[in-house]
């Protein structure tokens, strides 16, 4: 199906550069120009062939060097699912990318898009009302990106205060990891918030049981 | 004359009412800020995440078994059909096969989980409207599924009871037995509900006609689940793009007639929703005979290494469609996890629903679409 697509977008929208990769494993993909997008998105609306009359998705996934945002499409009329990916290069930390809404083809992308901006800071140009949706209007950064910090304090309060953490729960793990013969079994995450004494002694068995 | 030309001079204005984010018909905590031209609803605007969390950024820092607890958190109310999806998802991706028996008994629990989900709509629908004794009612039901799956899974809310690979605990005969119990007399009840409360005249002249969804517009919004179907489409997952093993199951596809009024309206939604359950009951009969021994665990590596790849699996929740996009890289824990949740899409509805409706009418457009704001906010 992703070859019939290319093949269309590549006739039907001149310059939209449109490419499809096979997969191994789980679904495939068209990549397409930022530029092009929302011509792309009426063509496979308009098109008797597919009709994708539902956007499913809008989002985005943050790389070291690009941020991808991804269209879910779906067409209900004839069972057909598409994820379409525009490649945005990024500038900097929390700096904007900026691509075209696509908000005048389908009405669900006026919250899908708001979310991505929110969670992603992909600057959609064209939407009527780009505000933050999750998130207060206030807050910095944008979570979902791969270097976010969370802000140390929001209108006055502290974020994360010290006496709120339970320093056992994050132990828990590394306690039991430290009893286990076989350490690598266990498996489990805050892995950054161990108290120092802990992390270095385990650290010291790993190294002692990889001689 | 005197008099008549005052009036005309008099100044009229629009008023500002939250409605929420603490109010007891919109479901949990959602605002939505009205302004209002007497009791009519001139502009509806809906204002989300109080309940946010950011789980797709903790699915991020999470194993991929870690992350089940976290995605039953999503719709509080089916959280089994949360685990489904998910944990679908991931064996796709890993190409792990699931025994026959653990699939059936995934089937038996969601469609239960889905009657569970829409006897919660039915109650809360009805006290939106001003009745209270249907709540009671679709508890008393209710409080038997929650019983069972507290057996099977220890909790009664927020499960953790599929995992990748199967379902954690078995099921026993004496459980199945009483599951056909309830079947049979679920489907008693839910008849003598529907001419209670569906059938009620008050009710009818609450709901018909009011807060309707045209066809273009569900599909324009990415409508999904009872909101889609109420609107006249055929159009069920379990039917037309077969998961897990629905395709061996003989059941019908409800869809909204606009027998009381005007095709999309929340009568509709609430024919498609109350006989739903008469569906899943004859898909769980179904399982019930077709169950047979074996293992409910399937065989899954130690510490779970998803390839590098992305999927987007979707699946049909009692909400509506739920879809799972996880990209991975290879590594212990998802790249990205996003979730599409139906309750998000058809909040985003609200808005344009609400325009020109009276501020009762609007109470009811939210209760007919349903949202469950863990899932909306994340």
């Amino acid at each position: 199906m992703h070859k019939e697509i290319v093949e269309f977008l590549n006739k039907e929208v001149a310059g939209c550069g449109a490419s499809t990769t096979e997969v191994e494993v789980g679904d495939a993909s068209v990549v397409v120009n930022a530029e092009s997008i929302k011509p792309v998105c009426f063509a496979l609306r308009d098109s008797s062939e597919f009709q994708f009359n539902v956007l499913q998705v809008v989002s985005g996934v943050d790389y070291e060097d690009r941020i991808e945002v991804h269209y879910i499409l779906a067409s209900f009329t004839k069972n057909l699912e598409l994820i379409l990916k525009v490649k945005l290069p990024k500038a900097g930390k929390d700096e904007m990318v900026k691509v075209e809404s696509v908000c005048d083809v389908w009405k669900s992308a006026d919250f899908q898009e708001r979310e991505t901006y929110d969670m992603l800071g992909v600057e959609f140009i064209g939407h009527p009302d780009m505000r933050r949706i999750l998130c207060p209007e206030d807050w910095e950064g944008f979570p979902l990106r791969k270097d976010y910090v969370v802000q140390e304090v929001y209108q006055g309060m502290e974020v994360n205060p010290a006496h709120k953490i339970n320093q056992g729960d994050f132990d828990f793990m590394a306690k039991a990891k430290l009893d286990a013969q076989n350490p690598k079994l266990i498996s489990g995450s805050w892995a950054g918030h161990v108290s120092p004494e802990l992390s270095d002694a385990l650290k010291r068995k790993m190294e002692s049981l990889e001689k | 004359m005197e008099n008549s030309n005052n009036v005309e001079k008099l100044h009229t204005d629009l008023m500002t009412v939250n409605m929420g984010p603490q109010h007891p018909a919109t479901h949990g905590v959602l605002r939505v800020e009205i302004k209002t031209d007497s009791e009519i609803v001139a502009e509806a605007t809906p204002y989300l995440g109080y309940l946010h969390r950011c789980m797709e950024k903790h699915c991020e820092h999470l194993d991929y078994r870690g992350v089940i607890p976290f995605v039953d958190r999503m719709d509080y109310l089916a959280a089994m059909n949360m685990e489904l999806g998910y944990s679908m998802a991931v064996e796709k991706m890993l190409g792990t096969e699931v025994p026959e028996r653990a699939e059936y008994i995934r089937v038996i629990v969601s469609e239960l989980q889905r009657i569970a989900s829409h006897l919660m709509f039915f109650g809360t629908y009805a006290i939106d409207l001003g009745a209270f004794t249907p709540f009671l009612y679709a508890f008393q039901d209710r409080e038997e599924i929650l019983r069972l799956f507290e057996e099977l899974s220890g909790a009664r809310l927020l499960y953790n009871y599929f995992w990748i690979g199967g379902v954690w605990n078995d099921i026993n005969d004496d459980q199945l037995r009483r599951i056909a119990q309830f079947c049979d007399k679920m489907e008693e009840n839910v008849k003598k509900y529907h001419d209670l409360v569906g059938m009620n005249k008050i009710f009818r002249d609450r709901t018909a006609n009011v807060g309707v969804i045209s066809e273009e517009m569900a599909y324009q919004y990415g409508a999904s689940g009872p909101v889609l179907r109420g609107s006249g489409i055929d159009w069920d997952l379990r039917k037309k793009r077969p998961y897990s093993i629905y395709e061996k199951f003989d059941f019908n596809t409800v869809v909204g007639k606009g027998e009381m009024g005007t095709l999309g309206d929340c009568w509709d939604r609430y024919y498609v929703r109350v006989f739903e359950i008469f569906e899943s009951i004859k898909i769980l009969r179904q399982a019930l005979e077709g169950i047979e021994e074996g293992p409910v665990m399937g065989k899954v590596p130690k510490i779970i290494k998803v390839p590098e790849g992305e999927i987007y699996l979707r699946t049909e929740c009692p909400r509506g469609e739920l879809g799972y996009h996880l990209v991975s890289d290879g590594g212990k824990t998802p790249y990205r996890l996003k979730v599409k949740s139906s309750c998000f899409t058809h909040t985003s509805m609200l808005g344009e629903l609400g325009k020109g409706q009276m501020i009762a009418d609007f109470v009811a457009t939210i209760g007919s679409i349903d949202i469950v704001l863990g899932e909306v906010d994340r």
